[in-house]
């Protein structure tokens, strides 16, 4: 590893990344466009200490540095995103979670290939094991708890759009209510659940 | 335990940032908000809690909810439907008393022209669409489906491959999903529907579904098949026995793994090779009566033939067109 993991760096010059870096998979190669990159970079060393501190809540320290810096050239190969730094930073996390999910799944995926004895009457029960959840069972109750005591009408605006992908203006429109309104639910939602995650860890 | 000052400032900040809308107005102040670390760390709860619930999509809790979200929303379509503008109301009459002719341009009204939709995946892919209903369908490998919606039905039809539907709830709004000669007919419920070699398969995971012909020759009896069961039924229009859902292939796909348990190689290299466009073929076809056991991530070739290779002693030779297994040597079962 480059870094010290366990070290999140408070400076953000010590954040900087290199743009030659070599990636894990570095063999792609990186779109050119100098502002696109200028960009990420950009956006990079703003968010990339709470990047990191909120990746170790996902996976152990050293991949959680392993996995910002695969986060970097996933977004520098992207091409285009909207520079907007909220939305980049959510997309920059959903990038990061993503890694994330991949990454317990290869490792149960090849400890079951390691693991189980084909031909062997042993039956995969693990398939659905508690590896590959990005967190464990414990935070994942409490956060289902939080969802199921949610107002009704909160709780209604969160699922539609975390599961059925509905717009906020959607979600205004099949639940009669104005998009002020949606919005306002989906903070309530996600204030509430975020007090569960923060007593989680 | 009360919320922070910080801790209702990130929730408003992340609801604001999935608006969709862009907010370059506001940008200065998030820029100078996020920058403080206290803050940082209450928001990094919310991405928390926004990325994790990805995770319980499937919670027999979380499903039950969500269904209630779902009839919710549709049972609030309905009522915005009914308090429609009032001049459908006189064309209805008028259609009603008038001609054939005009009892044809009037529904054409109505059916407000169907649009038609194409989603297509190539070998190896898998993609999600969301429908405007809120429906969403996960396509499978190399499947291609066409979507097409009006005011009173949902139509979609299979023709190639596999998908799993989620349907929202929507009673005046039956949703069909025509694969080969049948059709499955759900109101909200999630079920998938796959074309094989020898027919067409469908398994429920949630709800109930009917299953039935839809050819003008097909007279069978449409069958309900509710959630943990499934049917099979052939191009010619027989339909099997109920049976039990796939459910651990279909779990399994949906989060890109191949579930092997306990099933000749034969059938697990014809899984296999859905995915791919260099197939793994046998060098002797009595190999693939030899059984497999294992979960496999989708696309990770060499996992798959390493497990082959120390499990069952096969060797792979890879080639341009397909990858070939034949016994170590030396080694004798």
């Amino acid at each position: 590893m480059k870094h010290d993991p366990t070290q999140v760096s408070a400076n953000p010059a010590e954040a900087l990344f290199p743009l030659d870096m070599g990636g894990a998979d570095s063999a792609e190669p990186i779109p050119a466009d100098p502002s696109h990159r200028a960009y990420v970079t950009t956006l990079f060393n703003r968010h990339r200490i709470s990047l990191q501190r909120y990746l170790m809540r996902l996976v152990s320290p050293e991949d959680a540095a392993e996995l910002v810096q695969e986060s970097y050239y996933r977004l520098l190969r992207h091409g285009e995103m909207v520079r907007v730094d909220a939305m980049a930073r959510s997309f920059l996390f959903q990038t990061a979670t993503n890694l994330a999910r991949d990454h317990h799944r290869r490792r149960a995926s090849h400890r079951a290939s390691l693991h189980v004895p084909l031909e062997d009457e042993e039956i995969v029960q693990d398939h659905l094991g508690p590896d590959e959840q990005l967190a464990g069972e414990q935070v994942r109750a409490l956060l289902e708890r939080a969802i199921a005591a949610l107002p009704q009408d909160t709780r209604t605006v969160f699922l539609l759009h975390r599961f059925r992908d509905l717009t906020y203006p959607q979600i205004a429109e099949v639940m009669s209510l104005s998009a002020r309104t949606v919005a306002r639910k989906m903070a309530e939602a996600i204030e509430r659940l975020s007090a569960a995650m923060s007593e989680a860890t | 335990m009360s919320a922070s000052a910080d801790d209702l400032q990130a929730a408003e900040w992340f609801a604001q940032a999935r608006s969709a809308q862009r907010q370059p107005a506001s940008e200065p102040a998030w820029l100078e908000w996020i920058e403080d670390d206290g803050h940082q760390r209450a928001y990094e709860n919310c991405e928390l809690a926004w990325e994790l619930a990805a995770e319980l999509r499937n919670t027999p809790r979380i499903t039950a909810l969500l269904a209630a979200a779902d009839s919710l929303a549709a049972g609030r379509t309905a009522s915005t439907f009914a308090a429609r503008p009032k001049w459908r109301v006189p064309l209805r009459q008028i259609g009603l008393a008038a001609s054939v002719v005009a009892v044809g341009a009037v529904a054409w009204l109505f059916l407000n022209r169907p649009a038609t939709l194409e989603y297509a995946t190539a070998v190896g892919e898998q993609h999600t669409v969301v429908l405007a209903d809120g429906s969403s369908v996960l396509l499978n490998t190399d499947s291609l489906m066409r979507v097409e919606f009006s005011d009173h039905r949902r139509r979609i039809a299979l023709l190639r491959g596999e998908a799993l539907f989620s349907v929202s709830h929507d009673p005046s709004r039956p949703f069909e999903v025509r694969a080969l000669q049948g059709v499955t007919t759900a109101v909200g419920t999630q079920f998938d529907v796959e074309i094989t070699r020898a027919g067409a398969a469908v398994s429920v995971l949630e709800g109930t579904v009917t299953v039935g012909g839809a050819g003008i020759g097909t007279s069978a009896p449409a069958v309900a098949v509710a959630a943990g069961s499934g049917v099979g039924y052939s191009e010619d229009g027989g339909v099997s026995a109920l049976r039990p859902a796939e459910v651990d292939r279909i779990q399994g796909w949906r989060t890109q793994r191949m579930v092997f348990n306990d099933i000749p190689l034969d059938t697990a290299l014809t899984e296999y090779n859905r995915y791919t466009r260099t197939p793994i073929v046998l060098s002797d076809p009595a190999l693939g009566s030899r059984h497999i056991n294992g979960v496999f991530h989708i696309g990770d070739e060499a996992a798959f033939l390493s497990a082959l290779d120390q499990g069952l002693h096969l060797k792979a030779t890879r080639g341009d067109a397909q990858t070939v297994l034949q016994p170590q040597a030396g080694y004798h079962p």
